[in-house]
């Protein structure tokens, strides 16, 4: 996936860059979060103790990362992104939130069918005449299953259905 | 001739139509949860332990017994048709079991998965009942250091064979091992890394970080693409391993069998560490170590059988000390109590019908489930030839299904989404995911054990060294980290990589 | 039968939008957090009493094991995150009481609980392994005064009874011993057999391994001999006058409604009556130790008294 084309050394631009420059503050940040919490002693460590080793080892890391994107450059975020249909991607990441924030308002049935119908239409439609059989026929054999055969329960919702 | 004669008295007691029927109903039910990711064999345990007390002890716990093995079987499934691992020991097939499954080779994947494991299970059987009680002190041999070293090793030999950059592999499973400390400290009880979120004091649930690292990840990756998928255009030529897979398999399986028993003894990570240093040595031996992760059927074959056949060397402990080493043994463990049991060092002299029958039920259980999975193989296969724009939808039905019913915590879903997110972009720049969910798993194991040995040791971490296990397993990790550093090994690195890339 | 007319029961109540009515109560399956793990003497007594209770309460009660922090971080986690309705419950260890005297806690034990019955106390042992040169107490006294520090025990956690009580003996032996905290029986078991500590002092679970010979029993820290080992001698008799019992009991997050309380309370109340778990308790020398809701509570409010008083003679007490 990483092409090395070493004719585009366009550091700032590079994906790999920001990836390990992201790492590098995450690890001080635990290694923080590790002191903070104690350390402890040899003989007694304390709840910082690996917290505060294991993020010195991931700077060190990162920081090996890093030196290597500066000398072989990597792809840049735009051509990581060039000709993919990122609409898509963020159509599904928007549609699950939206789901998972009524899931258990509506209940099982009622919040899954039509997100499987919205599914299905929004990206490359299925025609409709398959789309809401099969929607509804696999959130319900799905719900059987678990209900009814191995006991699990499911939100019913403010309407109670399911 | 002892054994023998006591194997056929289990075998009488296996045969009763009786047990017969549970061991049918057991090993079903594992199959199901163990297809349903998400769903694990803990939680049906839990639900059919009381209908269990109505029948003998026998029969209740030949039945529980099933569900385990059977989930352990059912596990695959999922891994190689849509890149969802059910749990932490199925991460590894997802690797090369999922490229076979595009390539339109699904049908050979689950094939050999369900054979390997059939012979893995087969293995696991005989030799519990030849060697159990040796292998209990060897269980016990294992301190807070001999498990930590062992788990040192578990993450280097895993990142050591990742593709690409190892310092990028190695980076991943310290964010791995950060991600399994949230929660409160087992030790002194405090909150650690948990930004005052109530909800993560309970710590981040590996169901939904594996579902979203590896099940929503790929939809994401796969829905930037056009939709047309190969595996449409391709036929499912075979569904069956070719004889050449076979030939392929044979030694993985093996190998991976006899790895996968000893670590299924060890109490904690057995069975994960055991699918995963499968894979490694695999890939380690082969010739061709580019073909892993890009469909080598070695890759599925071995980690398959060592999976299982931990699950098998997991009842030594419990059956010969008591000791259960994992959720799912102790569960066993309360049937056996509720029933007036007491596994232990005695049970097996006083009750040898019952221990006997346990054993020959679970030799029949896989039998029937190599008959119940193999007709099943074929219809599976046929889910793939949906296409893609039908089938993503119900991916990621069976993600949330199944990570709700891991917590029934809505919370998890997002968090499911959240690491759905991550692994995209972690797709995108060339960090992968498998040593993160390693170290995830193995983290607060590793910590706690680290801490204790540290006690033990008055904070003198020579102990590490001069204790013989622990010192094999450090040295073992020391030389695979610093192999890379030599030429020859570095030119065969440098060939993987390349490859990589095309 | 019963459980499946009880889920017709659950469906109609739901159906019906009653969500958590506390007369439709129990609606689904109650989760009892057990905080030690699988396999422990704690972990076996819970569920064999939920087995029993959930035939009361129409309702599976299915027991998750949430291990550490001496059997603190179940009942933390279901202080901070459990609803009070009545469907996560939570074994309450006297840790719940004492930690927070000791090191900074997320919890209060006397405002973060609803405290629903007390059920019963532990037999404490201290065992060592049969393969060892310490066939009495009496020996680790006097390896352990020739060698401070080098006796290691292994105990389910940092602030149990098991460990207070290992403190306050050493304390009036005159010897060193150095603590190491497991999570609960079934490690601290592993830990003795396999001579990663020298000693082990937990409760019960040791049973089936002493009595395969594989551990050996030095000191029991109940009033009086147990039937099941009349050879081994109390701390009583050691000269050390001390009796440890570790008693515990249920309680869900605070703010429960009364009335499921009292559902839940009865039928906890019925299954330690019933004699098959009485025996079940016996095996692991249990005694039923019942005290109703009320009760519990000024339990609670008292041993808090007392714990701080035994933790500063100790010199273990939080200092702020």
């Amino acid at each position: 996936m990483n092409a090395p084309s070493s004719e585009r050394r366009i550091v700032l631009g590079s994906a790999e860059l920001w990836a390990a420059l992201l790492w590098l503050a995450v690890s001080v940040l635990v290694a923080w979060a590790g002191w903070d919490l104690g350390i402890g002693t040899a003989a007694a460590p304390g709840s910082g103790f690996l917290p505060f080793w294991t993020g010195l080892l991931m700077c060190g890391f990162s920081l090996a990362v890093l030196w290597s994107t500066l000398t072989t450059a990597g792809p840049s975020i735009a051509s990581l992104w060039s000709g993919a249909r990122w609409g898509n991607v963020i159509f599904m990441i928007v549609s699950l939130v939206v789901y998972v924030a009524l899931f258990e308002t509506l209940g099982f049935l009622l919040a899954t069918i039509p997100l499987l119908i919205v599914l299905l239409r929004g990206v490359d439609p299925v025609p409709w005449r398959t789309a809401v059989p099969l929607a509804m026929l696999s959130t319900f054999a799905v719900w059987w299953v678990l209900k009814r055969l191995l006991l699990i329960q499911l939100p019913a919702g403010v309407f109670g259905i399911g | 001739m002892d054994i023998l004669a006591s194997v056929a008295q289990g075998l009488g007691v296996a045969l009763q139509p009786v047990n017969l029927l549970a061991c049918f109903i057991g090993v079903f039910i594992g199959t199901l949860v163990g297809v349903l990711p998400g769903i694990g064999p803990v939680s049906a345990m839990s639900l059919l332990l009381p209908v269990t007390l109505a029948g003998t002890p026998e029969a209740g716990i030949i039945m529980m017994a099933g569900i385990y093995y059977g989930s352990m079987y059912g596990g695959s499934t999922t891994s190689i048709l849509v890149n969802i691992p059910g749990e932490a020991a199925s991460v590894v097939t997802c690797l090369d079991g999922h490229e076979m499954a595009k390539q339109g080779r699904a049908g050979a994947a689950l094939g050999i998965a369900a054979l390997g494991s059939f012979f893995a299970g087969t293995f696991a059987i005989v030799a519990l009942m030849l060697i159990a009680p040796t292998l209990a002190r060897w269980a016990v041999a294992f301190g807070p250091a001999e498990y930590f070293s062992l788990m040192v090793l578990g993450l280097v030999v895993l990142t050591f064979l990742t593709q690409g950059s190892m310092a990028k592999a190695l980076l991943m499973a310290c964010v791995g091992a950060v991600l399994g400390l949230i929660g409160l400290d087992s030790i002194t009880a405090q909150p650690r890394l948990t930004f005052d979120r109530l909800e993560l004091y309970d710590g981040i649930g590996l169901v939904p970080v594996v579902m979203g690292l590896f099940g929503i990840a790929e939809v994401l990756h796969n829905l930037e693409r056009p939709i047309a998928r190969e595996v449409i255009k391709t036929k499912l030529s075979q569904l069956w391993p070719n004889r050449a897979e076979w030939r392929a398999s044979a030694a993985p399986v093996a190998r991976g069998t006899v790895l996968g028993f000893f670590l299924g003894i060890l109490p904690g990570g057995g069975a994960v560490i055991s699918s995963f240093a499968s894979y490694a040595l695999e890939k380690r031996l082969s010739k061709t170590p580019e073909r892993f992760g890009r469909g080598a059927i070695e890759g599925v074959a071995g980690p398959e059988a060592a999976n299982n056949a931990a699950a098998g060397g997991a009842f030594i402990p419990l059956m010969t000390l008591g000791i259960p080493p994992n959720v799912v043994m102790a569960l066993l463990l309360g049937a056996f109590i509720i029933h007036g049991l007491q596994p232990g060092p005695l049970l097996m002299s006083q009750n040898p019908t019952l221990f006997w029958g346990i054993v020959a039920s679970m030799y029949v259980g896989n039998a029937m489930l190599l008959v119940l999975n193999l007709p099943l193989v074929g219809m599976w296969a046929q889910l793939l030839r949906l296409p893609y724009n039908v089938l993503f939808p119900l991916i990621v039905l069976f993600s949330i299904v199944g990570v709700y019913c891991s917590s029934n915590n809505v919370f998890d879903v997002y968090v499911m989404v959240a690491f759905g997110i991550l692994g995209y972009l972690m797709r995108k720049v060339g960090y992968e995911p498998a040593p993160l969910v390693l170290a995830f798993v193995l983290g607060p194991m590793l910590e706690n054990n680290l801490r204790k040995a540290m006690i033990l040791s008055q904070g003198d971490l020579s102990t590490f060294l001069t204790r013989p296990i622990s010192a094999t397993c450090l040295v073992f990790a020391a030389a695979l980290l610093l192999a890379p550093l030599l030429p020859a090994l570095r030119r065969k690195r440098a060939v993987v990589a390349l490859d990589e890339t095309a | 039968m019963v459980n499946r007319r009880m889920l017709a029961l659950a469906l109609a109540a739901l159906a019906l939008g009653g969500s958590a009515l506390a007369q439709d109560y129990p609606a689904k399956p109650v989760t009892l957090i057990v905080p030690w793990p699988a396999g422990g003497s704690t972990d076996v007594a819970m569920r064999a009493i939920a087995e029993a209770a959930s035939k009361h309460l129409g309702q599976p009660i299915v027991v998750d094991n949430k291990a550490g922090g001496s059997g603190t971080v179940g009942p933390a986690t279901m202080a901070a995150t459990g609803k009070p309705d009545g469907y996560t419950i939570a074994q309450i260890p006297i840790t719940v009481f004492r930690l927070p005297l000791m090191q900074k806690t997320t919890w209060d034990p006397l405002k973060d609980f609803t405290y629903i019955v007390h059920l019963t106390g532990y037999t404490f042992g201290i065992t060592s392994n049969a393969e060892s040169q310490f066939k009495t107490w009496n020996d680790v006294v006097e390896y352990a005064k020739a060698n401070p520090g080098k006796v290691t025990y292994a105990t389910p956690g940092a602030g149990t009874s098991l460990h207070i009580g290992m403190e306050q003996i050493a304390a009036k032996a005159g010897i060193k011993l150095t603590h190491v905290p497991f999570k609960g029986g079934a490690e601290t078991n592993a830990a003795v057999l396999g001579g990663h500590t020298t000693l082990q002092a937990d409760s019960s679970g040791w049973k089936p391994l002493v009595e395969a010979g594989k551990l050996r029993l030095l000191a029991i820290w109940t009033a009086n001999r147990s039937k099941n080992w009349p050879d081994t001698p109390t701390l009583k008799e050691l000269g050390y006058g001390f009796v440890f019992d570790s008693p515990f009991g249920i309680a869900g997050p605070k703010g429960m409604d009364p009335k499921v309380v009292a559902k839940l309370h009865d039928a906890l109340k019925k299954a330690i009556d019933d004699p098959a778990v009485q025996e079940q308790l016996a095996k692991y020398d249990m005694v039923v130790n019942y005290k109703n809701t009320e009760e519990y509570r000024k339990f609670v409010a008292e041993s808090v008294e007392t714990e701080k008083k035994v933790l500063s003679d100790l010199g273990l007490a939080k200092t702020n």
